[in-house]
């Protein structure tokens, strides 16, 4: 294994992780069906693309179309990306969540996605359209060679930093009488209501913070592929992503961490090897192979292991009376 | 305590509705209600099926919204409150259907229902344990002081979704009890309730209104709402038919008709 293959698996796993960990905030803990979560994702992308991008008129540029260009330097676009996830969160959040009940939350949300990306491939004088932006910089890439073994590393310790900071965010969410209250609405929210709580409210938040934490998610990815293109986002990297979510085990933070290395890591993983060693099949079988296989992985879960590898864990407080102490 | 018979209680009531209605299409569940609930008493609210006693106790609770008239709670006008913020001020309501969060411990399932707890905001969460430790350990003594009362200690760390109907609802009132209401409006407490826990509850009840907390209680049992209920208001096809006392009522031919035979 060459270390540029390490620091490859090792930023994807990295990306997956804040990526797993934002949407069990909203499906896991909350119960958000965020069926677009991918389009947050990919709007923190590109917005760091174009931040830390120049002008589409710079030399080496010119050959694609797109706004901005700012030319920002590292954290601004990582910053920056971030933010647009949470500002995106709003307005769809206010049009979503507010009436509509959870299983039309998750069809609008779903055809959400599809239309985002259908418009950024068509607009192609907005974000280059289909070919997507390319030549993306890389954080600090004009101080260090991104070629290079020992930047490869750094990308590695950037994204750890990104992981350690999002998950401790994410545990005191979960973990805190605020996160009961997400909890408590994803059980029953008319008897969430009925004590108080403002479920409206409640949902924009998760899905502002979700947003937030997607956004930085998408930020990383490209600053390491530095390139950003429609067909990375289409709308089955959703459901990869919740089939993480379903496999790990919903609404603990430890579940979400394992389900990101089992489903989107291992999958592409083991997918890798076999296209290598499977001679004699068409090609594209093994990939195609994979969709079918994530779907039978969030069924057969559901089916059989419904809380998943590592189910939520119990809340039990100190000094709690054991059975019989009556 | 004395029957408060009918609307003479205004002066003393908490929580009155004034010709409320509440229209499904064409269906007028709740047509021109109008009812006084005296302080620190239970008022019963019975009637045949299909009387639109769930649905007013829906309106008055914010569930669902008035389609016309006011409810006045505490000399506010909260006809327009959602809810949320109705169950803040201290009317709560509970439901017809065990209502339990099924994946949260017995304890958990009253501490999320608990006000003023620092670490119930995005913010407060985000500042870490230290910052809502204090308040969490007051609401937790506070939360076992209610499960101890209700004999339901040991089962504080079980997950409230296993437990029996009638520990369902136990959990339901002391849930409710967490936000200190100054009025619980109960659906149906008994109903699908093992007999040995209908008579806890009916012990809890009777404790509750002798601290002085103010009840509005849909109830089918009429043997339960004699020994419950101070007054009794009676509903029949939306629209309240009569209210008094037990006794009074069973005075009343009409009101014997339409409900009371047997």
């Amino acid at each position: 294994m060459n270390s540029f293959y390490a620091a490859n698996l090792l930023v994807y796993a990295g990306v997956d992780i804040i990526a797993c960990l934002a949407l069990n905030l909203q499906f896991g803990v909350s119960g958000i069906v965020n069926f677009s979560f991918i389009v947050f994702q990919a709007v923190g992308a590109y917005t760091a693309a174009v931040l830390s991008m120049p002008p589409d008129t710079a030399f080496g540029y010119d050959f694609q179309f797109y706004f901005g260009g700012y030319h920002l330097a590292f954290p601004l676009p990582w910053i920056g990306g971030a933010i647009a996830g949470g500002l995106l969160a709003i307005p769809v959040g206010f049009v979503v969540l507010r009436k509509l009940r959870s299983d039309y939350q998750a069809i609008a949300l779903l055809v959400l996605s599809v239309i985002a990306n259908t418009v950024i491939t068509n607009a192609d004088k907005f974000l280059n359209g289909a070919a997507g932006l390319a030549l993306v910089p890389a954080p600090l890439s004009d101080q260090f060679d991104p070629n290079s073994n020992g930047y490869q590393f750094f990308y590695v310790g950037l994204t750890a930093v990104c992981v350690v900071v999002v998950l401790v965010l994410s545990s005191r969410l979960v973990d805190s009488p605020y996160g009961r209250s997400l909890r408590a609405m994803r059980e029953r929210e008319a008897a969430a209501i009925a004590i108080g709580k403002n479920p409206v409210q409640l949902k924009m938040t998760v899905f502002i913070v979700g947003g937030v934490i997607a956004g930085l998610s998408g930020a990383v990815l490209v600053g390491f592929i530095q390139f950003w293109a429609p067909s990375v986002w289409l709308y089955p990297e959703t459901i990869i992503l919740f089939a993480a979510i379903i496999v790990g085990g919903r609404g603990n933070n430890v579940g979400a961490i394992l389900g990101a290395l089992l489903v989107p890591v291992g999958f592409e993983e083991v997918t890798r090897l076999l296209t290598n060693a499977s001679i004699g099949l068409p090609p594209g079988v093994i990939p195609a192979m994979e969709w079918v296989a994530i779907g039978l992985l969030i069924i057969g879960f559901l089916w059989f292991r419904p809380d998943g590898v590592r189910p939520e864990q119990r809340h039990v407080f100190e000094d709690a009376p054991m059975l019989g102490d009556e | 305590m004395g029957a408060a018979g009918g609307t003479s209680a205004a002066g003393n009531s908490i929580l009155s509705a004034r010709e409320v209605h509440r229209h499904f299409e064409g269906l007028r569940a709740v047509d021109g209600v109008s009812i006084e609930v005296p302080l620190k008493q239970i008022t019963g609210l019975i009637g045949p099926n299909g009387a639109g006693k769930s649905t007013f106790l829906a309106v008055l609770a914010g569930t669902l919204p008035a389609t016309a008239g006011t409810i006045v709670f505490d000399g506010d006008d909260i006809t327009r409150l959602p809810a949320y913020q109705r169950a803040r001020r201290g009317l709560v309501r509970t439901f017809q259907l065990p209502s339990e969060f099924a994946r949260l411990t017995v304890l958990e399932n009253l501490l999320v229902a608990a006000p003023h707890n620092r670490g119930d905001s995005v913010f407060g969460a985000l500042m870490g344990k230290r910052y809502w430790m204090e308040d969490e350990r007051r609401l937790v003594a506070e939360a076992r002081a209610l499960l101890k009362r209700f004999g339901m200690s040991a089962k504080e760390s079980d997950y409230a979704g296993t437990m029996s109907g009638g520990q369902k609802r136990l959990i339901e009132i002391m849930r409710a009890l967490m936000l200190h209401p100054r009025v619980l409006l109960l659906d149906e407490p008994m109903s699908g309730v093992h007999p040995k826990i209908v008579e806890e509850i009916q012990h809890y009840l009777e404790t509750l209104r002798g601290e002085g907390l103010t009840i509005l209680m849909v109830e089918h049992e009429l043997h339960m709402v004699e020994r419950l209920c101070d007054t009794v208001v009676v509903m029949a096809q939306g629209k309240v038919i009569g209210s008094g006392t037990m006794a009074t009522l069973r005075k009343q031919p009409e009101i014997v008709d339409a409900y009371l035979v047997g």
